[in-house]
């Protein structure tokens, strides 16, 4: 961890001997604004002088720029850095789009401050392509805009996660309904028979040609000895993800990214092996007439849950983890007593909060992929099963001596896809209260008593040591809220920052001068990704960025930005700024974390990045709450 | 170790299902004068009255097949049948193996008013049974159709029911039924019968007694919470 600090902290240490290549680039880019950290006050006004100045001189070029897309058409491919590989159609389309939204934004830009052009990012901005300015604007803008307004009529079905209800619905719909084709977003799982095995809207059944069709389309192409990964049709992606029998397949025209939307099926694949194993595969070997159907039958719900996520849960692409915030002390404690039940033969035990996590400890050499994680945690928290177990279920279970379920503790098999996707592992799961539950994996199918006997020694532990009531009130109070980022200029000073809770109990707080605008300079939103940890941490959602549909609109910023970010293509990116009509856009990635913020479509350019450093400064400081530190390192 | 021990069941595996789901191949010949219908093949002769078809030309005209899509009520269980028409096009070949793979029962279809077709069921049949490579041939459920018996009053016939009912006899007591896919004659007892037939031949299935467990557990779940 203390290499983190460094690449942020020692912007102007140029003998940083950690990083090589990364760091030179990033100092580059952040030179100019780490030397302007202490001197903080006078510059300030000629640098916004400046600011005006080249802004204004940029935006200018950047107009003709995407101008003269418009007159060549085609030519706009070699700007759009992400949607390079598309037809020549699709692609003038969505200059022509672009278009549209370039007088908008040039108005924004010219009203607001621009960066200096000093700045590492004048150039920057030249090879990261017009992706700052142009593939910001294209697509993206117009779909946003257009999901506002298609969400509550077409979906139907509010977003809210109040009001969420996990389930299947519109199961009257078929390929023949108006609103069937309308919605936004399917997804399929069938079989390479071309039976029908899940289907997020309407019923399975009565979409048996619909699935036959994209099986025969499948088969149709690799027949040709080719593969079938993405077809385009005007505003419509179909993707597809072959996976031995199983195929599945997402027709979206919500212009996510195709990684982010294969990353997606993938999801709903390891989803299927949790629920299943991968040992349908022998199934389908044996007789391909096997129709899984049944066997997933009543999941639904999971599948719908685990959907839902892929809008408000930035898990689901960054691969990452995130933790409920706490003092180090509790985390510590809860940390001790499972570890002391991992020792017993316990392969994971884990407790967790909804879904983040309080703790969680693995047997020696075992790791947890946090893509298991999540898969897990959304089994566990949309199968109603394991919050409210009946009576009537133990006369039942009394014909599988080896399984066991009472009130309020249930012992299920599951499957973890990236630790052993041929192996059924026993989950012991006990919820504590509502959001509270513990789970216990093991690989014995015997270990219902024992894994009972942990539990009651870990409940007392955690009693005993007021864990339980810190995880209600962490939940209560939140964790990192964009109003608090610290304010101190120079965080290079070595000064402790105060833990999360304090200024929150502070009488003066700085936010209360930005209730409603985000936080200093215009910031409204962050995730940082630690990646030697495979945690993440998110800050809390506050106005101007309230609301569902804000927050999948955001989080799906982000996920071009992510899915941008990694694109092996071009090569990873070190840093992306990106201004559309909704965000200014900051992406930071170092070899020890990813910083995304999000900030006024208005903010300064300089002043933002400047932002970011303090962020991860504050992040550092407080790491001890945030993460869970000292835990085995996750394996890919 | 429980994650070893696997079940064999018979007909169980199907009380988990609420509703079973068969694939079903229609292979027949591109048949001369087929034009003469209003509409351009069995299948969606049947249609007219009795399946629910969507968008079948633009697949065809890509893929070379027809999807087709039936419920059949048969005892107290509902069939979806997935109907694979391949409207007797050579394109449909494109599709290989991938065509035939996990069918449930297969109809041949042919034309009482030309020869050629009836004699075209033989191949049907083999090509069949070497693409989808059924584990019981033996057994596997065909149908055979003799459509068109409308056609002209029947004075155009030139293949009696007879001659069909013995070739169908010799490949294993086929069951036969002719049809008026135009009148909507007799076709939905074909249906009733591929969906009994399709019934009968369902495999055992080597199944982790896992997944029995988990069924268990959703459905008495299912049923718990719509008593709450």
């Amino acid at each position: 961890m203390s290499s983190d600090l460094s690449s942020s902290t020692s912007g102007d240490d140029p003998a940083d001997p950690n990083h090589d290549s990364a760091p030179k680039t990033l100092e580059d880019q952040f030179a100019s604004v780490a030397l302007n950290v202490p001197e903080n006050d006078a510059p300030a006004s000629q640098e916004s002088l400046n600011g005006v100045a080249n802004g204004s001189l940029t935006d200018n070029n950047h107009r003709t720029e995407i101008e003269s897309n418009e007159r060549q058409g085609t030519a706009g491919g070699a700007e759009e850095r992400i949607e390079s590989n598309l037809e020549v159609e699709e692609v003038r389309e969505s200059v022509e789009r672009s278009v549209v939204w370039t007088r908008t934004i040039s108005e924004l830009e010219v009203e607001g401050p621009s960066s200096p052009s000093s700045s590492g990012y004048a150039g920057e901005r030249g090879s990261t392509s017009a992706s700052s300015g142009g593939s910001g604007i294209d697509g993206m803008g117009e779909d946003e805009i257009q999901e506002v307004r298609n969400d509550g009529s077409i979906d139907g079905v509010s977003d809210s996660p109040a009001s969420w209800v996990p389930g299947k619905r519109h199961l009257d719909e078929d390929d023949a309904s108006i609103s069937w084709r309308k919605r936004k977003k399917h997804f399929f799982i069938l079989s390479n028979s071309g039976k029908p095995i899940y289907s997020r809207y309407g019923d399975e059944h009565k979409l048996a040609g619909f699935s036959a069709t994209l099986q025969a389309i499948i088969s149709f192409v690799e027949n040709g000895g080719d593969r079938v990964k993405l077809v385009r049709a005007g505003k419509h992606q179909v993707v597809f993800l072959v996976k031995g029998p199983i195929y599945l397949v997402c027709i979206s025209c919500t212009e996510e990214p195709y990684e982010s939307l294969r990353g997606q099926l993938e999801l709903i694949y390891g989803q299927m092996i949790l629920i299943l194993t991968k040992s349908v595969n022998r199934c389908f070997e044996k007789n391909p007439k096997f129709d899984m159907t049944p066997l997933l039958g009543g999941t639904d719900v999971v599948f719908s849950s685990l959907i839902h996520s892929f809008s408000w849960d930035p898990a689901t692409f960054l691969h990452a983890y995130t933790c409920l915030p706490l003092a180090y002390a509790t985390r510590q404690a809860a940390g001790a007593i499972l570890q002391d039940v991992a020792d017993s033969g316990v392969l994971f035990a884990i407790l967790m909060c909804k879904h983040k996590v309080v703790s969680l400890v693995g047997a020696q050499k075992a790791s947890l992929h946090p893509d298991d994680m999540l898969l897990l945690a959304n089994f566990v928290m949309s199968s109603e099963s394991f919050r409210q177990a009946t009576l009537t279920m133990l006369s039942l279970m009394s014909c599988f001596d080896d399984n066991f379920t009472s009130t309020s503790e249930s012992f299920s098999p599951i499957c973890l896809p990236r630790y052993n996707p041929m192996a059924f592992l026993y989950a012991y799961v006990h919820y504590f209260d509502v959001d509270t539950y513990l789970m216990l994996l093991t690989t014995s199918s015997d270990a219902f008593y024992h894994l009972k006997d942990c539990r009651i020694r870990i409940e007392m532990v955690l009693l005993k040591s007021n864990v339980l009531s810190e995880v209600q009130r962490s939940m209560l109070d939140g964790g990192m809220h964009v109003e608090d980022l610290p304010m101190d200029p120079s965080p290079r000073s070595g000064y402790l920052s105060p833990h999360l809770g304090q200024p929150r109990d502070s009488p003066e707080r700085f936010r209360e001068s930005y209730v409603g605008i985000g936080g200093p300079a215009g910031l409204w939103h962050f995730i940082y990704r630690s990646i030697f940890l495979d945690q993440y941490v998110s800050s809390e959602l506050s106005p101007p960025i309230n609301g569902p549909r804000q927050q999948k609109r955001l989080y799906r910023a982000y996920q071009k930005l992510y899915a941008s970010m990694h694109d092996r293509g071009i090569g990873p990116h070190k840093t992306q700024f990106r201004r559309d009509e909704n965000y200014v856009l900051l992406c930071w990635v170092t070899p020890d974390f990813e910083l995304y913020a999000a900030f006024d479509p208005l903010a300064d350019k300089a002043l933002a990045i400047k932002t970011c450093n303090r962020v991860s400064q504050w992040v550092k400081d407080v790491e001890n709450e945030i993460f869970l530190l000292g835990a085995s390192p996750f394996s890919w | 170790m429980a994650s070893r021990r696997r079940m064999l069941l018979k007909g169980c595996w199907s009380e988990f299902a609420n509703a079973l789901f068969m694939k079903c191949l229609l292979l027949r010949d591109l048949w001369q004068g087929w034009e003469d219908f209003s509409d351009e093949s069995v299948s969606c002769n049947v249609q007219l009255k009795y399946v629910n078809r969507k968008f079948s030309n633009q697949y065809k005209a890509t893929i070379g097949a027809d999807f087709l899509t039936k419920e059949v009520q048969f005892e107290d269980r509902l069939f979806t049948l997935q109907i694979w028409d391949t409207a007797g096009q050579e394109r449909f070949q494109s599709l290989g193996v991938a065509f035939y793979r996990g069918a449930d029962c297969c109809v041949l279809v042919y034309d009482v008013n030309v020869m050629k077709s009836f004699d075209n069921l033989n191949n049907w049949r083999e090509e069949f049974l070497i693409q989808a490579s059924p584990s019981d041939p033996e057994n596997f459920p065909f149908v055979v159709l003799g459509n068109k018996i409308d056609v002209d009053g029947g004075n155009s016939r030139v293949v009696s029911e007879k001659k069909a009912k013995a070739w169908c006899a010799s490949k294993g007591n086929i069951p036969y039924f002719e049809t008026s896919a135009k009148e909507g004659f007799n076709v939905e007892a074909a249906f009733q019968c591929i969906a009994k037939n399709a019934l009968k031949n369902e495999p055992e299935e080597e199944i982790c007694s896992q997944w029995i467990y988990l069924k268990v557990l959703r459905s008495t779940l299912e049923a718990s919470s719509v008593i709450d």
